[in-house]
């Protein structure tokens, strides 16, 4: 069985800084998505397991000019090829480029018996991603993954739902799209950092892919949060008091007792 | 084992310096750096003197992510209640190429980073280096984690704080009354009320040292440098000092007294706290130099007690670049006669001994002990503040004429004892 | 009014390690030390005495200068840095 992996490099949000509402994102490095590092080590550990037997990276660079670069932390844990679509037309895609691309991508490299995805993305965490690939490639596709086996042409995922576990099964090749719950991932050491220098590495262009420039069905108008001011209420007296009066206010304020 | 040709122990200038130079030759070099990427973890007050090392690596400088250069210098002595402050804008700071440049470490490091990359070196974020390997008394490699690479060479360019070499015995552990500790805020303000504040013309910089009560008596003294779109100020002080004080002075405060004086206030008013960061500070001078060369390994930077406080220049990131340099330059030679013995890579003290980094510190060997003189930090900055006092006073008496009113200042504060000893013990710094 | 310590940390990312890379040996703290410096001495003012008298460290917003280490005479810390990706990250310095 291969598998690929669909990785998103995004900036470092815990580095980024805000001025004037505005984040920062200048010399801000980027890396690999949280929950994508999730699905890499689930890649890694069923191919360790033997269920596996080549894991691919894939990655789109996003106008991330160093995404061949950052993808070698995925060859560093484990994974034992990559590939890059690295397009100056995919500098901000929609989710139904990326889907695309990821799709032809997937094509491109052939042998892909399971697809895994983080459930959403680190920075804008749509989570459109991995469902729009599997529909395209027509593939069966099963969500919120806290657990994933793979055994005799088929995919068994235990789903992380909000008052339940529901365990599903696919038959292969089938796309997966992972939870946090699903593993720790693992921090590569120095030695499998140098290994990674050596794997394959492969950057295509869209033009690759047989793709064209994207056509954006989609325009930010804002993303800025709504400015709120704060109440500047202080609470005077015992702290029993200051609940009372803390509870009412909010009372007040509509927030509680509705 | 795995092995490189040369391991480069952190990403600071030193490291990378020495990186650069190394790849440019092809030597296939392997730079570990602990933060997130190179500068993550550096902090400078903030000014590089570019002059020393313009033509070391020349390529590179033209496109260096500075922040302003330096075109005002100023020194302000701190008294209670009054400061004197001596200014100088001269054309030859910033004439053609400038001399020095405010810089912010994130920024630098990381740009610079990048461009060793680009010579081929290999650059390891987040890699903390736990020990250097040693076998019969030869640095033989690192271990990090549980990985262990061999290297014919160890560039130790770790810091300040030599936990490496001084656990592999390769140096003495650092102490408190051979180290300052610095710490600042960068305080973001529009890059034209920066120039507005220091008189500025747009894009040029100013550096301004302060001394005395900043510190309340204790060596070191305040400092601020104008960024592009911030300032850098802090404090820096001696440790020794530092805590031999008991009389409740907790070293974070004394940054948000020295804000608080109406003198600085208009200077940080308006302005917005975007960093905190404080680093130690090698401040022996030459007699605290380790080592600098053994079988297979050098030591560059901050790790060598590469930095210089004059008082009104304080250097330290053009030593780091300078001998970050003179180890690759050793490193090659020691590559082509295959021996990366103490003997091999001899010629790396040599090499510093006739450049500008140890002979600056040769110059100014006495002035670490000349610092310790706390009268320095304490009635200097007042004896000028009463001097330039009583020559500005006017008040209801009559006045005395000018000569006569300064040389009664300057026969009470400059003309006695002790402060004739003080100039004796200055005259060679 | 100056700011607080804690809220110029705030301005700063700590990567949080699960392991304290400072160890106190508060025995040595009550028995050799006589100074007590790390108390004033830590610019991110993180070290303080607990209510049974131990000294404890808030590590985690350790800007790792290493102050208290080279200023504890008596050797009560184990000092190390913050391996892998954690610890202080400076965006500007």
């Amino acid at each position: 069985m291969d598998i690929v992996v669909c990785v998103k490099t995004n900036p470092d949000l815990e580095m980024v800084r805000v001025k004037d509402r505005v984040a920062q994102t200048e010399g801000v490095p980027y890396k690999i998505g949280d929950l994508e590092k999730n699905a890499l080590e689930a890649a890694v550990a069923l191919r360790e397991a033997g269920a596996a037997a080549k894991v691919t990276a894939l990655c789109l660079a996003e106008g991330n000019r160093k995404a061949a670069e950052d993808i070698k932390t995925a060859l560093a844990m484990g994974a034992d090829e990559a590939v890059v679509v690295d397009d100056p037309a995919l500098a901000d895609p929609d989710e139904a480029a990326v889907a695309a691309a990821l799709a032809a991508a997937v094509k491109k490299i052939g042998a892909c018996d399971l697809l895994l995805f983080g459930e959403g993305s680190s920075d804008n965490y749509t989570g459109q991603v991995g469902a729009r690939v599997a529909e395209l490639l027509g593939l069966p596709q099963i969500g919120y993954a806290r657990k994933v086996e793979a055994a005799d042409g088929a995919v068994r995922c235990e789903r992380s739902m909000d008052d339940m576990i529901e365990t599903v099964e696919a038959p292969l090749p089938a796309a997966v799209t992972v939870v946090s719950e699903i593993n720790e991932p693992r921090i590569p050491g120095l030695m499998q950092i140098m290994k990674a220098k050596s794997k394959p590495l492969q950057v295509w262009s869209l033009a690759d892919l047989g793709l064209e420039a994207p056509a954006p069905v989609r325009e930010i108008v804002s993303n800025l949060a709504k400015e709120q001011d704060r109440k500047h209420i202080v609470f005077e007296g015992t702290a029993a008091e200051q609940a009372d009066a803390f509870v009412d206010a909010l009372t007040r304020e509509g927030v509680l007792g509705r | 084992m795995e092995r490189v040709e040369c391991i480069v122990v952190g990403g600071g200038l030193a490291g990378l310096s020495a990186a650069y130079g190394l790849a440019e030759a092809g030597v296939e070099v392997m730079v570990l750096e602990r933060g997130d990427y190179s500068g993550a973890k550096n902090v400078t007050g903030g000014r590089l003197y570019l002059k020393p090392i313009r033509d070391i690596y020349p390529e590179l400088w033209d496109e260096a992510p500075f922040e302003r250069p330096v075109a005002r210098e100023l020194v302000t002595m701190m008294a209670e209640g009054a400061h004197t402050t001596v200014e100088i804008a001269s054309d030859r700071f910033t004439a053609g190429a400038p001399q020095s440049y405010t810089v912010l470490r994130a920024r630098l490091d990381q740009w610079l980073a990048e461009k060793v990359m680009e010579k081929g070196a290999m650059v390891v974020p987040n890699m903390k280096v736990d020990e250097l390997l040693r076998e019969d008394g030869r640095v033989i490699g690192i271990r990090a984690g549980e990985d262990e690479i061999g290297a014919d060479v160890v560039v130790v360019a770790e810091g300040v704080l030599r936990l490496l070499s001084s656990a592999a015995g390769l140096a003495t552990q650092p102490k408190a009354r051979h180290h300052a500790l610095g710490y600042k805020e960068v305080i973001e303000l529009p890059p034209g009320v920066i120039e507005d504040r220091w008189h500025l013309n747009p894009g040029e910089g100013a550096a301004q040292l302060f001394m005395g009560e900043c510190t309340k008596g204790m060596m070191g003294g305040a400092f601020l440098y104008t960024n592009r779109e911030s300032i850098s100020l802090g404090i820096v002080v001696g440790m020794e000092d530092m805590r031999r004080r008991r009389d409740g002075t907790e070293s974070w405060q004394l940054l948000d007294e020295f804000k608080e004086l109406p003198q600085i206030r208009p200077l940080v008013a308006g302005g917005t706290v975007a960093e905190y960061s404080a680093h130690a500070i090698p401040e022996g001078g030459i007699s605290q130099v380790p080592r600098l060369a053994g079988d297979g390994y050098l030591v560059a930077g901050d790790a060598a007690g590469f930095c210089l406080n004059a008082l009104v220049t304080v250097r330290g990131m053009d030593f780091a670049v300078a001998a970050g340099h003179l180890a690759a330059e050793a490193i090659k030679r020691a590559k082509a006669a295959g021996d990366f013995s103490a003997a091999g890579l001899a010629s790396y003290e040599g090499s510093l001994r006739s450049s500008f980094v140890l002979r600056d510190l040769e110059t100014a060997r006495t002035i670490p002990s000349f610092m310790e003189n706390p009268r320095l930090f304490t009635h200097y900055p007042r004896a000028v503040a009463r001097l330039l006092e009583s020559v500005y006073t006017v008040d209801e008496r009559p006045q005395d004429g000018l000569v006569k009113k300064a040389w009664k200042s300057v026969r009470r504060d400059f003309l006695n004892v002790a402060t004739v000893k003080d100039a004796w013990s200055a005259r060679r710094i | 009014m100056p700011m607080k310590i804690d809220a110029k940390l705030g301005l700063d990312v700590f990567k949080l390690d699960k392991e304290p890379h400072i160890v106190i040996d508060t025995e040595v703290c009550n028995t050799v030390c006589t100074d007590d410096a790390c108390l004033y001495v830590c610019p991110a003012d993180l070290y303080e005495r607990d209510d049974q008298g131990r000294m404890t460290v808030n590590w985690e917003g350790c800007l790792e200068c290493g102050t208290c280490l080279i200023c504890c005479d008596p050797r009560a810390l184990s000092w190390k840095y913050p391996g892998g990706p954690y610890g202080v990250q400076y965006r500007m310095s």
